[in-house]
């Protein structure tokens, strides 16, 4: 027999913490399924075992994280670390591995808070052993306490390649270079919404100590750079760009990139969320109501898998979607929901002013001169620009079309790497938006389990046999 | 190309990586304990041969999928534990490594 909660909540990251906390204070049955061992998600990672350097490192707002778990972990809520969530159906099923044993659980509701990954920017030898994310090295210094210790360069746009930049900078790391695509001078659509950030000082004055403390580090740095490329035979040597005219060459030990993030909607998809597209950061996000209810009555999205917002932002949007839940389930009144969401609301918009300037000053770029013809678009499949390319000229018009000539997004990544990138070739070749390209479709499982578990797995509900959970997928 | 910063009270774990048996940090994931050992090669891609890198340690990319107690899995999200059996299958070529 499977186990029946109230709320199940995907992700432990502040979202899926908060709402967690908030809807097990009232009195109600939740269980939080993660695949790390322990509470956080990525911003968070590790948070409960961080030695006194790494929170002095990390600073104020990873200190935060700590109080959140403090509270969950009083909370009575359920959690299972470990657990790798593989298939989740609009009825409330969820169903996720563990130790080699897989789970059905029943939910009356269900909360995914995946959050959000890193844009995945395809670029020559992007590859090449070391060329890593800037978010895989924090994350390295977060959970195993390593730090490079060769030199790195670092390439892509954003306020976290530049944070991470300063990070290793007070780690002592040895920076060759830092080649940000942004352009030398922010667009005329980002001085429009200066004045809203000008609220948030205290923000503001954060991110220029930061790009002091680079500029101090003596570290070579370039805006608007084009055309990079990672070089190296077995493993990444040196860095390759242009600034302007003028080629750069930088050695880099490790190759740390970075384009923004953009949420994790792998789950929304696979249940059949509708998702909508946003114009300016030219991601996909799960449509939803102001308490992140989805099209589907029990399936909500709350924190960065729902847009991308930031830690605190996904912080509140966990809660308000544990207060709805909670009216939902008959434990608070209409009117009670209302009254404790309106500080979070506030929170939210106090927490919101500076963000259309920097989403304005580090929107992403994509033209078709963007993407080299021989980058390996999909590095499960090895397929190149080119291939989809020659797809597109031959009439090809879906991503999921793409997907069966080329194999390109067929391999264990689901086209988690390459689908982004994949919809801006297509669409570049087409002069075409790249939401009208499609997304991926995806299937159970989520990430690959040997068929032994689901086999083995105790099931009720709509899936009496194994074999119903993967029947009719052609849509 | 990784050091430890924080030595003090490392524990570690002992397992077998490719067939030798190695002393790993642990409490960390499969991936991070290889890592702080100086490697960086998690397998071989079995579409090109070439050698592949962990890229997103998050979960996302599966350039980290590696054998661990016989099953596929990716050693970013796998906590190491002692006596566990890893297999990387850097050297091999062809059809082997196509699975």
């Amino acid at each position: 027999m499977s186990k029946c909660y109230d709320v199940v909540i995907i992700g432990a990251g502040p979202a899926g913490i908060n709402a967690g906390a908030t809807l097990a204070e009232m009195g109600l049955q939740v269980v939080l399924l993660d695949e790390q061992q322990s509470l956080g998600g990525q911003i968070y990672r590790n948070i409960s075992h961080a030695s006194a350097e790494l929170l002095a490192d990390m600073g104020a707002e990873y200190q935060r994280g700590r109080e959140l778990v403090a509270r969950f972990e009083q909370s009575g809520a359920g959690h299972e670390p470990g657990a790798t969530v593989w298939h989740v159906e609009a009825d409330g099923h969820v169903y996720y591995s563990k130790e080699g044993t897989s789970h059905q659980l029943k939910a009356n509701y269900v909360l995914v808070a995946t959050g959000a990954m890193e844009r995945p920017v395809p670029f020559p030898g992007w590859n090449l052993p070391g060329v890593m994310g800037a978010g895989a090295v924090n994350n390295l210094a977060k959970e195993a306490g390593l730090v490079p210790d060769c030199e790195v360069a670092l390439v892509g746009s954003g306020p976290l390649l530049l944070l991470e930049a300063s990070l290793l900078i007070k780690k002592g790391v040895r920076i060759s270079t830092i080649l940000e695509t942004t352009p030398k001078l922010p667009p005329l659509t980002a001085v429009a919404k200066l004045p809203p950030a000008l609220k948030r000082m205290d923000f503001l004055t954060k991110g220029l100590k930061m790009v002091s403390e680079i500029k101090r580090s003596g570290a070579e740095h370039y805006k608007g750079v084009t055309k990079i490329k990672a070089l190296g035979k077995e493993r990444v040597e040196t860095v390759e760009a242009y600034s302007d005219s003028e080629q750069l060459h930088f050695p880099a030990g490790l190759l740390l990139t970075h384009f923004g993030v953009i949420p994790n909607t792998h789950i929304f998809r696979l249940i059949g969320c509708h998702l909508e597209w946003n114009q300016e950061q030219r991601y996909w996000f799960p449509k939803a109501d102001q308490w992140g209810r989805t099209n589907f009555e029990k399936i909500f999205a709350a924190g960065d898998g729902a847009g991308v917002r930031g830690a605190l932002a996904a912080e509140y949007r966990g809660e308000l979607a544990a207060l709805e839940l909670a009216r939902c389930l008959g434990v608070i009144p209409t009117y009670e929901r209302d009254l404790l969401a309106r500080p979070i609301r506030e929170a939210i918009l106090h927490d919101h002013h500076p963000r259309p300037f920097v989403d304005a000053v580090y929107a992403p770029l994509f033209s078709k001169e963007t993407l080299d013809k021989d980058t390996v678009l999909c590095r499960c499949e090895q397929v190149r620009v080119q291939d989809v390319r020659k797809a597109v000229q031959e009439g090809v018009r879906d991503v999921n079309e793409v997907k069966i000539v080329t194999r390109c997004g067929m391999g264990p990544c689901q086209g988690r790497m390459c689908g982004p990138a994949l919809a801006e070739v297509m669409a570049a070749e087409l002069s075409a938006p790249p939401e009208r390209m499609g997304t991926l479709t995806v299937r159970p499982p989520l990430k690959p389990i040997p068929l032994e578990e689901v086999a083995t797995m105790e099931l009720e509900g709509s899936a009496a046999q194994p074999a119903d959970l993967f029947k009719n997928q052609s849509k | 190309m990784f050091k430890q910063v924080d030595t003090q009270d490392l524990e570690t774990v002992e397992v077998v990586v490719d067939g030798e048996p190695r002393k790993l940090q642990a409490g960390i994931s499969v991936m991070a304990a290889l890592l702080a050992d100086g490697e960086l090669n998690s397998r071989l891609s079995p579409t090109s041969g070439k050698p592949c890198g962990p890229h997103c340690l998050m979960g996302v990319c599966f350039e980290c999928l590696m054998e661990i107690d016989g099953i596929q899995r990716q050693a970013c999200t796998t906590e190491i534990e002692k006596e566990m059996v890893i297999n990387r299958h850097l050297s091999e070529t062809g059809e082997n490594s196509h699975e």
